[in-house]
């Protein structure tokens, strides 16, 4: 159905406002809005009331574990997005870790800072401890919108949805990688049970020559980084990490750094993106 | 578009109109805790059109995700002034909902699954919503779809509760599609003079 008329939009104006045109339909009805200059004083007149139907219907509450699910997924989105505050790690570890990234001694080149607990309580809520539910989420059928907006790269989707699919193993953990500086690269990382480490980032500066991007892991935020695998960039920004050599370590501290050359032994500061991997918990019950 | 901009009188005063908007604005931020809040004072009446749509628990699950993560998302889509956060909110959710009906059903063409969400009808509405979007108790809405004529009532239901379109309604009320438009048509109107107390209540159309 294209180029209605102004007489045509009228009549179908009712249904229109009721959501109860054929899509065709409703796209032409919507291209003709966008493109009329004519007055539609009918959608209003006929329209203003539809708001007030859905107050015909007596309230329900939904199970509570779909609020999880929805905030899980808003945080994985969230996180995907990228230069948003990710991980608010709550163990004491965790917070030596932030309390020594404020200011890496020269000396310790080793130490990797782990994101600080930020302002965004909610993260630590809603945030990686969900991330079964966040599973469910991004895989479930009908959550086409999700996965179709984690990035525009179909790439680092792909990539995400092979994090998440990872994540979704039984005794898996998630980790988000928040970008060290703002606007800096960004993703997530899975750790299987048998250690085996996936990660999806956005954001990285293309790879050339014997460049790598080296994947690690810190079993504590003052171990000895270990490499679990390297990875090149196209133009795309992507990384994409299969199958690092991680440990299934709770808490396992997962970074990424950019390297001259393959395999390095230790890590070329500065650390790009870090994340700590929390097991997918079942997230606090707010009041 | 010009509209009359006429208000419905029994608008309960809402001050929440103006909560919601600041919560609405930190969702577009990124502000997940504000996400929470939407979701804790709308999801009721959310999770009650989509089930009342869908009438699959699970599908109405999906359809609330989609919907919240889909204002999470594109909170910034909200136009000020063109009604309340509750009535986006919801209209987003009804959309969904009959998008999620209209998936299901094999005789529909399926949309690409990654094309765009059409953006819901209700939310390229005229300013009118700004002065219609409180909200009226639930007797006083069933009443008012008790008083229309019961043709008018059941394409309204139908097509709003029922995620039929109105073809559908036409096959099956087993009126000609014609006399389904006025119905619902005339049903809006009627509805409108009812709630709004202008005129007489039901507008008697050709049924």
């Amino acid at each position: 159905v294209t180029g209605l008329r102004c007489d045509d939009v009228r009549e179908l104006a009712p249904a229109y406002l009721l959501d109860a045109l054929e899509p065709d339909d409703a796209d032409a009805v919507r291209d003709h809005l966008a493109a009329c200059t004519e007055p539609h004083p009918e959608l209003a007149e006929l329209g203003g009331v539809v708001p007030y139907l859905a107050d015909a219907i007596e309230p329900i509450e939904p199970p509570a574990a779909l609020k999880d699910r929805i905030m899980a997924a808003a945080a994985a989105d969230l996180a995907a997005r990228g230069g948003a505050p990710v991980v608010s790690p709550p163990t004491a570890a965790a917070s030596a870790a932030a309390a020594s990234a404020v200011g890496p001694p020269a000396d310790a080149p080793t130490q990797i800072p782990v994101p600080a607990a930020r302002s965004r309580r909610d993260w630590a809520r809603w945030g990686l401890a969900a991330a079964a539910v966040l599973v469910i989420g991004i895989l479930g059928a009908s959550n086409l919108m999700l996965r179709s907006q984690l990035d525009g790269a179909e790439a680092y989707a792909a990539a995400v949805d092979e994090v998440v699919a990872a994540a979704a193993e039984p005794g898996a953990q998630l980790a988000a990688l928040e970008p060290a500086e703002p606007g800096g690269p960004s993703g997530i990382a899975a750790v299987r049970a048998d250690g085996s480490v996936v990660a999806a980032l956005s954001g990285l500066e293309p790879t050339s020559g014997t460049e790598v991007y080296t994947a690690w892991m810190l079993a504590s935020a003052d171990a000895t980084p270990v490499p679990m695998g390297d990875f090149t960039v196209g133009s795309d920004g992507v990384g994409h990490l299969a199958d690092g050599a991680g440990q299934a370590v709770p808490g396992l501290i997962l970074a990424v750094s950019h390297e001259p050359a393959p395999s390095p032994t230790a890590p070329t500061l500065p650390i790009l993106a870090s994340g700590q991997a929390r097991p997918p918990a079942t997230p606090d019950q707010p009041a | 578009m010009s509209e009359p901009g006429v208000p419905l009188p029994r608008r309960l005063p809402s001050s929440a109109d103006d909560a919601d908007r600041a919560a609405l604005a930190r969702v577009a931020a990124g502000e997940l805790d504000a996400l929470e809040l939407l979701y804790d004072r709308y999801r009721a009446m959310a999770y009650a059109i989509a089930l009342r749509i869908t009438r699959d628990a699970t599908l109405a699950e999906d359809v609330l995700q989609d919907a919240f993560l889909g204002a999470w998302r594109h909170a910034d889509r909200y136009v000020d002034g063109r009604g309340s956060v509750k009535t986006w909110l919801l209209a987003i959710v009804h959309h969904r909902a009959i998008d999620a009906v209209r998936r299901r059903r094999p005789t529909t063409d399926l949309p690409e699954p990654e094309a765009p969400v059409a953006t819901p009808a209700a939310l390229v509405m005229p300013d009118i919503f700004a002065e219609v979007a409180g909200r009226l108790d639930a007797a006083a809405v069933r009443g008012a779809l008790a008083e229309l004529p019961g043709p008018q009532r059941e394409a309204l239901e139908l097509a709003y509760f029922g995620g039929l379109s109105q073809t559908e309604v036409a096959e099956r009320t087993g009126a000609p599609l014609g006399t389904v438009k006025s119905r619902m048509r005339l049903g809006l109107l009627s509805l409108r003079r009812i709630l709004t107390g202008e005129g007489d209540a039901a507008v008697e159309g050709p049924t």
